[in-house]
Parts: structure tokens; sequence; C-alpha cells
């Protein structure tokens, strides 16, 4: 499995977790204060990316590691991230935007360097 | 059981949980440890430590080697089996089993095992006399003490209730995606809930995987009926149909004439050419010297998902191949095939091998949360018995006792068996099996304190002193002639590194536990509240879960509980 491959199963793994959980209420309401709610289009936009995250890993893990083991890697990667953000939302719910957002461009641009040196 | 289809899975989710978990426990903890159980025999061979990292010769210069070595000192042999170096073993492996079955012919004899220089055909320094890894890895599902098939009957009985235990969960959790990513830190018996839930659910599909695989790994001891229904008894036929990486079907009675045994380095060239430059794993050779010797050669399949690997079986004498096996699977055996080969993991990379790792711990985290919760809930129960100054129940006492056994016992007695290794002199007489006494008198000594003295300061000690053990591995082993973290890695031992680095890391998690129990005991005396929360508040590290709080009514199940509860 090459570097780039895996990186971008794991940083676009985590960072679609992390726009799932953060398209939830109780999760919304911990990283931006009681009280506030996200709206419907913003609720929309996470989901859309946290299902988009999910399948841009699934796929760095087919094309990394094949598809027999690619599977396999790909729930072990989904366990790892998921149990990540849960730590990330109970402990520390204010940075998990921006952890968000930088996982997101780690994700990018990890995809382009698999791409481009596929 | 009373109520709907809900509360009677709950009902079933505890019991069948509670009753097996001790059991569970252990041998999630020895099968986690059990993927990487070649770099923990390693690791418990520190004469080996010094020797190269990577193999220092080709494999047909290897097997040359090898066969010098058991010409001169397996002679007579009816078994010769040579480990070729890999990655993950940079020795040559040979071994030989004695040509004389031992006086009284009662236990079957141990085959004799060397490691070699793979270039030079020298003998690395001899090593320990230790089961390493492997003792853990039978562990999982042999026990020890007693017949291997009482012990596999015991797991497979307690395994059946996990895959029960798993689906009831999955049942009863009706909030499966809303609470995916909760943990409510500092709530009682909520976070007890939340870290069960959160281990269970979020590696959900290894915890599925792992049980139910498991059971098929020994499913024709579980279910034999099929196989004899339809093969009517003829066993020979069924192994070699289900099983095509059996033992190749070999002459086994000598011929008694002495022949010599063909060059074996051609035959490793031919079978690499067969297989499209696959490299072989493993060269074993039946009744050597004799005209009915034979030859078989094992590919190195560790990549693939199945377990089912090809071999190459080829006449002794003369070098004939005799027959190709395992290239054309059928369905069904290969399904069991990867089923086994997805339990025991032996395809998967660093990576892969380090999430199984992760998700095996938290399988460990998932059954040690289950039984402690069954302690919480309980002991409210007891409240106004403790303010009159009376005593908590025989029962939870016993759970509290063997949650104590079990869940600080076996991290204690794992971190023991590696200090046993390290520390009972080397050339003493029986010298594995008392590495394996270690283990299971600090195991037996720490369950029956758990179980005389089920209380908080009991949990610290054992959390202690096992945090202790594992945390010092990495100053033991340089301390006793192994290579330390940065010799290790100097010389490219990564498999020592990521030992005492695991190590090291579940040292510190135990004593934080130890510690968070010191903490919580500090605070429940500071708040100075009434006196049975804290008579109570001391039987575990379930912490002050006390506070009644309505929605916590003890004769519910959890789960119900926390459902009435959340808005």
């Amino acid at each position: 499995m090459s570097a780039p491959h895996c990186l971008l199963a794991l940083a676009a793994c985590v960072a679609a977790f992390a726009a799932l959980g953060l398209a939830m209420d109780r999760h919304y309401a911990d990283a931006y204060g009681r009280g506030s709610e996200p709206s419907p289009g913003q609720r929309r936009s996470l989901r859309l990316a946290g299902v988009g995250g999910l399948l841009l890993s699934l796929w760095a893990c087919l094309a990394g590691a094949g598809n027999a083991h690619g599977w396999v890697l790909w729930f072990g990667i989904m366990t790892l991230s998921a149990q990540a953000v849960t730590l990330l939302l109970s402990y520390a719910p204010r940075r998990a935007r921006h952890a968000l957002q930088g996982l997101g461009l780690l994700a990018v641009a990890s995809a382009a360097w698999a791409v481009l040196s596929a | 059981m009373k109520g709907g289809f809900r509360q009677s899975m709950a009902w079933l989710h505890t019991w069948s949980g509670l009753l097996v978990g001790w059991v569970l426990f252990m041998v999630f903890a020895s099968g986690t440890s059990s993927y990487f159980r070649e770099e923990i025999s390693f690791w418990m061979k520190p004469e080996l430590h010094r020797t190269p990292a990577q193999p220092a010769a080709q494999q047909a210069q290897a097997v040359e080697q090898a066969v010098r070595l058991l010409e001169r000192e397996g002679a007579g042999s009816p078994r010769w089996t040579i480990g070729l170096p890999d990655e993950r073993d940079p020795s040559l492996r040979v071994s030989w089993l004695p040509s004389k079955p031992p006086a009284g012919g009662g236990a079957r004899p141990r085959p004799l095992t060397v490691n070699l220089d793979p270039a030079t055909g020298e003998r690395l320094a001899d090593t320990r006399a230790t089961r390493g890894g492997d003792f853990l890895y039978r562990l999982h599902f042999d026990l020890h003490y007693m017949p291997a098939m009482w012990a596999r009957w015991i797991i497979g009985f307690c395994a059946m209730f996990m895959l029960v235990a798993i689906v009831s969960g999955v049942v009863t959790h009706r909030r499966i995606f809303s609470d995916f990513f909760t943990f409510r830190p500092r709530k009682g018996p909520r976070s007890w809930l939340d870290a069960h839930n959160a281990t269970a659910v979020l590696a959900l599909p290894f915890h599925l995987m792992i049980t139910y695989t498991g059971l098929v790994t020994l499913m024709f001891m579980y279910m034999p009926w099929g196989a004899q229904a339809v093969y009517k008894g003829d066993e020979k036929a069924f192994t070699a149909e289900a099983f095509p990486n059996a033992r190749a079907n070999v002459p086994q009675k000598a011929a008694g004439r002495p022949t010599p045994l063909v060059p074996i380095a051609p035959l490793l060239e031919q079978s690499r050419a067969h297989w499209q430059g696959s490299a072989a794993t493993r060269v074993v050779v039946t009744l050597p010297g004799d005209a009915n010797a034979a030859v078989t050669i094992y590919r190195d399949d560790s990549a693939n998902l199945s377990a089912n690997y090809a071999s190459m079986v080829f006449d002794g004498t003369t070098g004939r191949l005799i027959e190709t096996r395992g290239e054309n699977i059928p369905p069904a055996s290969e399904t069991r095939g990867v089923f086994v080969g997805l339990h025991m993991a032996h395809f998967a990379g660093p990576l892969l091998r380090g999430l199984f790792f992760l998700s095996g711990l938290a399988g460990c985290l998932m059954v040690a949360t289950g039984l402690l919760m069954w302690a919480v809930k309980e002991r409210p129960k007891y409240a106004k018995a403790l303010a009159r100054g009376g005593r908590i129940g025989f029962g939870l006492r016993l759970v509290d006792g063997l949650n104590i056994g079990a869940i600080a016992g076996v991290p204690l007695a794992m971190a023991a068996y590696f200090w046993a290794n390290r520390l009972i002199p080397v050339g003493i007489a029986g010298r594995p099996d008392r590495e394996i006494a270690a283990f299971f008198t600090v195991w037996g000594l720490a369950a029956l304190a758990g179980i005389v003295w089920p209380s908080r300061r009991m949990w610290q000690v054992q959390l202690t002193v096992g945090g202790m053990l594992f945390a010092l591995v990495p100053l033991l082993n340089p301390l006793t002639g192994g290579s330390g973290l940065f010799t290790a890695a100097a010389s490219g031992h990564w498999n020592l590194v990521g030992f005492d680095t695991v190590c090291l890391l579940l040292g510190a998690c135990l004593l934080t536990s130890a510690w968070w129990l010191a903490r919580r005991q500090a605070t429940a005396r500071g708040a100075g509240t009434q006196a049975p929360r804290r008579a109570a508040a001391s039987t575990a590290p379930a912490a002050a879960p006390l506070q009644s709080e309505p929605a916590l009514v003890p004769a519910r199940h959890a789960l119900g509980a926390a459902e009435s509860a959340s808005p």
C-alpha cells in the first residue's frame, strides 16, 4: 500500500466521520455552543461530505491494497477513525471543525498525490 | 424474562455476556496478542536479537545449509522440517522428529529445533527453551493443564455465547446510530454504558467476524454430522477434500532400503517456476535417506486472504513431481479457508495487523466494560443494606472478585510471563513449563486475592503492579541480554521496537487507570457525602455511580434504562 493511498484512506475516513458527527444535533451543539443547530443546508452538506469521504476512503483502500485486502483494511480504518472521532467529539468538541477542515484538505491533497503518482 | 422482545433480548444479552465474560476476556486478550505471535517469540529469545534483521542468503543456499545439518544430526528421523527465512523471521529454522519415540511411547515426541544462519549454516546462539508466543496462541483455544479437546469445547461454548451476546446486544441497543459517536465522561453508569457501546459498535464488524470465524475454525469438531453423513466415515476422503493443505498423502512407512536424498535446491527452483515466481515458505522431507522419501514444498501464501496453502510433492529419491496440491480448491473449502484466514490474519501486513490488534483491544475493553457494568447496575440494590452497616450480596461480591481476577489479573499474568522469560535461569530443566507456571501462579494469586478482597484498593494494587511490569519491559529487555529500543531500531529489528513500545503503552494505560481510580476515590472522599455512597463506592472501579438517578432503577437493564432516560 503506497503512502498517498494510506494517507488518503485515513484522512478521508476521519474527516468523513467528523462531518457525520457534526451533522448530529448533540455534537453540533457541543462544537458550536449550546443551543446552536445546523441549518438544513449545512446538515445536508455535512452528510454529503461524510458519505463522500467514506467512499473516497474505500476507493483508496481498494486501489492501494487490492480488492480482497482493501475491504478488510477499510473496515479496520473505519473502526479506528470512528473511535478517534468519538474521543474528539467527547473531549475536544470545539476542535472538531478544525480537524474536519484540516483533514479534509489533507485528504484532497493526498487524493491528488495518489492520482498523480499512479 | 418478561416484557417485550427488546426486554427479553436485554435479559439475554446481560446473562449470556456475564456468564462467560471472564473466559472471553482471557480469550480476547490472548488472541489479540497472538496477532504478534512471531514477534513475541522472537522477543522471548534474546539470543537472536543480534542476528541480522534481513535474510542473509537466497533460499537455495539456505536449504543446502539446512540439509547439511539435518544429515548430520537428524539421520534416521522420520520427518525434517525446514522453515525458510522470510521478512518476519530472517533465520533458517530447522527441526526434526527424534528417530525413536521415547520409552513408554506415551507422549508424542516433540520435534527438536535449531536456528541457523541461512548464509553460513552456523548455528545461531543456542536459544533459551521457551514456548514464546505459541503459549499465548494455544491458550487462546486450547487453554492449559487440560486435554485440548475439553478446552476447545469450553472455548466453543463461550464463543457461541459471545455470538448470542453480540446479536442480542445489537437488538437491545436501540440508538446505534444516534449514539454512534457518543461518550459522556464523568457521568457514572452512563459513562460505562457509553464506553461499552463505543467499543462494541465501532468495532462491530471485527467482533462479529472474529466470533463467527472463530467458531468456523473448529466447526468440524463442533458439528461433525454433515461430513459424517456425506462421507460415511471415510475420514481420509473427507480430509483430502476439505483441507487441501493438510499433510500430503505420502508414504509414512520406511521401505528399509537406504537411498540418498535428491538435492532440494533444484526442486525449489522448479516449484518457483511452476508457481510463476512465488517463493516457498517451508520444506518438509518425510523418511529422508529411505527409498520411500518424499519432499513437500509449501508455497508462501501469506499474502492470501485464504488459509489454504498450495504445495508440491516430489519423490525424494528421483525428484519426480508426484502431485501439486491446493491450486484448484473447491468453493466450499475456499470459503472456509477465507473465514479461517480472516480469523488468523496471516495475510495482514504491518498496518492491517496493527488495526486487527487495536480492534482486538477494543474487544477486550468491550468485555471488560460489560462485566463492570453488571456490577455497577447491581450495586445500588445494596445501598440501604450498606447504610445499615450490612454487606453486599454474594453474587455481586463474586462478580467483583472475578472481575478483578480477569480484567486486572490477565494483563498482570501476561507481563509476569514476559518477566519470567528473562528471569528464569537459562538451561534449567523444564524451563518452558516454568515460564508457563509463572503465568498461572501470578494469575491464580491475582484471582484469589481479588475474590477474597474485592475492593477498590485491590484494583489499584493489581493495575499498578501490572502497569509497572509492562512499562518496565523496555528496561528489562536490554538488561537481560536483549536489544534495547535504540539498538534494535539502529539494526532494523522493528519487531523488537514494536514489542517494547506496545508494552510501554499498555503499561501506561494500566497505570493511568490505577491513577484514575485513586483520583475518583479522592473526590469521593473530598465530597464527604453520605456514608452509604462512600462505602459502596469502595468496592469497584465503577467509581461513584451511586447518585440514584431515577433513570437507573437497578432492576431494569442498563440499555432499557438509558433509553428511558434520554429525551
